[in-house]
């Protein structure tokens, strides 16, 4: 569904990724490993159209992508929730949620969204009216989440969605990750967080100094111990 | 007497304040989006102005009648100002941002008001329809037709642009974009046309409040500054981005500024910059403004 094909990116005088190549399938989860500063962010980042590639390609659905501007490539299913969360801080989770679905697909079919999302993290029903930045980490990770599944993507890119959470609550999100995996949708997951990462995902990138450093089933990687052991513990 | 005068000073006070408000909000609007600080906001105010002289001078449009045309011309002639001069801007950090849009508002307030002079010569000029002296009795104080029309035209369209930020689906898009321009794109958003539209809806806006600063008052080539800096001061008295903040701190400049005038004479213009230094002093995110 997803192909990258020998991109390399730099921003100004510093390149950060070399020649990276990778591929989503339908339905598939993949993650991307690496320690800080490895690129992950930047390879996401890309597909998403906030930054655009020097060299190479990048297809969905046969369709070359690099050069759409970021709220085009939403539009084409492709949804990036950034390590940051990029919540609203000052709309209410109500419409945090309803931008979401801004595109003029995604906003037809907003009310079953709505539903599935509020189905799926009940506590942002019950705090629909509340301002968003008042929330807690979890809750606007959840925020985050719902607003990316407003749009109805085909292929979910998260950010480090643990990062800066509770272990109880990365246990959760990562929980929900793979619940959305299972109703269809393909995901990029981008994680520090090995062992977890690998747990759930089908195959996995390994990223290392903006290279592809090694790449192939999740389920190997995690019984490789020189795999873990030479990410584990490194970053 | 002391009764009648206090009350006619507080209605002069309000239509003044009406206006400054209507300018601000423009101001508040674009600064508060796209942390651009346009200070050649005022020349957009004058061209209003002017357009609105030249549609009843040359083709008889009664002033009110025209306002829509004026809304819509420097809706265009702002889009224009933006893609020439502005948007350039959009892809620098906000700190960055801000200094480089005072510059280039700055050369617009040096060149507008050398245009304006080509096309209209220095001389003041009023828009003077046939009704422009009329008043009616109110109790103790006389309403002047026109300063009214000023009010109800400030509040409406204070009103109209505070449902259209919180009730309509773009509206709610040019708040995120201010909260958050990277999440806007993200979530489909198209930032730079959010961005072209709202700086175009600022200067639109401005130009109504030219309209009605030449009808109560003059316009000339070289009054844009003035009303940018009125309108700084209730930006900062309102603190930024709040729309419904803005009508409250403008009406408050215009009464504190003419009840002012009782006691200090021409003095009084000097309160208005007293009240900018104290608000940034002691409650630098405004009356109505988030800390």
């Amino acid at each position: 569904m997803l192909q990258v094909e020998n991109i390399d990116v730099r921003y100004s005088d510093l390149q950060v990724l070399w020649d990276i190549s990778l591929e989503v399938n339908e339905g598939e989860l993949v993650s991307l490993v690496g320690c800080n500063g490895a690129g992950k962010s930047t390879i996401v980042e890309t597909i998403a159209g906030l930054v655009t590639p020097e060299n190479g390609r990048i297809v969905f659905d046969g369709e070359q992508l690099n050069g759409t501007p970021a709220h085009r490539i939403v539009e084409r299913g492709i949804v990036l929730i950034p390590e940051d969360r990029g919540i609203f801080p000052g709309m209410s989770v109500r419409e945090n949620l309803e931008l979401g679905a801004y595109t003029p697909a995604s906003r037809k079919q907003s009310k079953d969204s709505f539903e599935f999302v509020y189905n799926l993290f009940p506590v942002l029903k019950e705090r629909h009216n509340q301002t968003a930045g008042t929330l807690s980490g979890g809750e606007q990770q959840m925020v985050a989440i719902g607003r990316a599944l407003m749009s109805k993507p085909r292929l979910l890119m998260c950010d480090e969605p643990s990062l800066g959470l509770a272990p109880i609550i990365v246990k959760s999100i990562l929980k929900v990750i793979k619940q959305i995996s299972d109703s269809g949708v393909s995901i990029l997951l981008v994680e520090q967080n090995l062992k977890a990462s690998l747990s759930i995902s089908q195959r996995a990138y390994i990223i290392e100094n903006g290279r592809v450093a090694t790449d192939g089933e999740s389920s190997c990687m995690l019984d490789d111990d020189s795999v873990v052991g030479a990410y584990l513990g490194t970053c | 007497m002391a009764i009648e005068l206090w009350s006619q000073t507080f209605v002069n006070g309000i239509n003044i304040g009406a206006l400054y408000a209507l300018t601000a909000v423009g101001l508040s609007l674009t600064f508060g989006v796209m942390k651009i600080l346009n200070v050649g906001h005022g020349e957009f105010l004058m061209l209003g102005g002017y357009l609105a002289y030249w549609l009843l001078t040359l083709f008889k449009v009664d002033p009110f009648l025209s306002l829509p045309l004026v809304f819509i011309a420097l809706f265009f002639l702002g889009a224009i100002a933006y893609k020439l001069f502005f948007s350039v801007l959009s892809g620098y950090p906000e700190e960055q941002k801000v200094k480089n849009s005072l510059l280039v508002g700055f050369g617009l307030f040096l060149v507008i008001p050398q245009i304006a002079r080509l096309l209209w010569t220095g001389d003041e000029r009023g828009i003077t329809p046939a009704y422009s002296g009329s008043s009616f009795p109110l109790l103790d104080v006389r309403i002047a037709y026109v300063p009214l029309g000023g009010v109800i035209l400030a509040v409406i369209v204070i009103a109209a642009l505070h449902l259209f930020l919180k009730k309509t689906y773009f509206g709610k898009a040019v708040r995120a974009t201010s909260e958050n321009w990277k999440g806007a794109k993200l979530t489909g958003i198209n930032v730079d046309r959010t961005y072209l539209i709202t700086f175009s809806l600022g200067t639109a806006i401005a130009g109504l409040g030219g309209v009605m600063v030449g009808l109560t008052q003059s316009i000339s080539p070289d009054v844009g500054m003035e009303w940018t800096l009125k309108a700084l001061i209730v930006l900062v008295l309102a603190g930024i981005g709040s729309i419904g903040g803005t009508l409250a701190a403008g009406l408050t400049l215009g009464i504190l500024e003419s009840v002012g005038a009782i006691f200090m004479g021409p003095y009084a213009v000097v309160l208005g910059l007293v009240i900018f230094l104290l608000i940034l002093m002691f409650r630098p995110q405004g009356l109505f403004g988030k800390a």
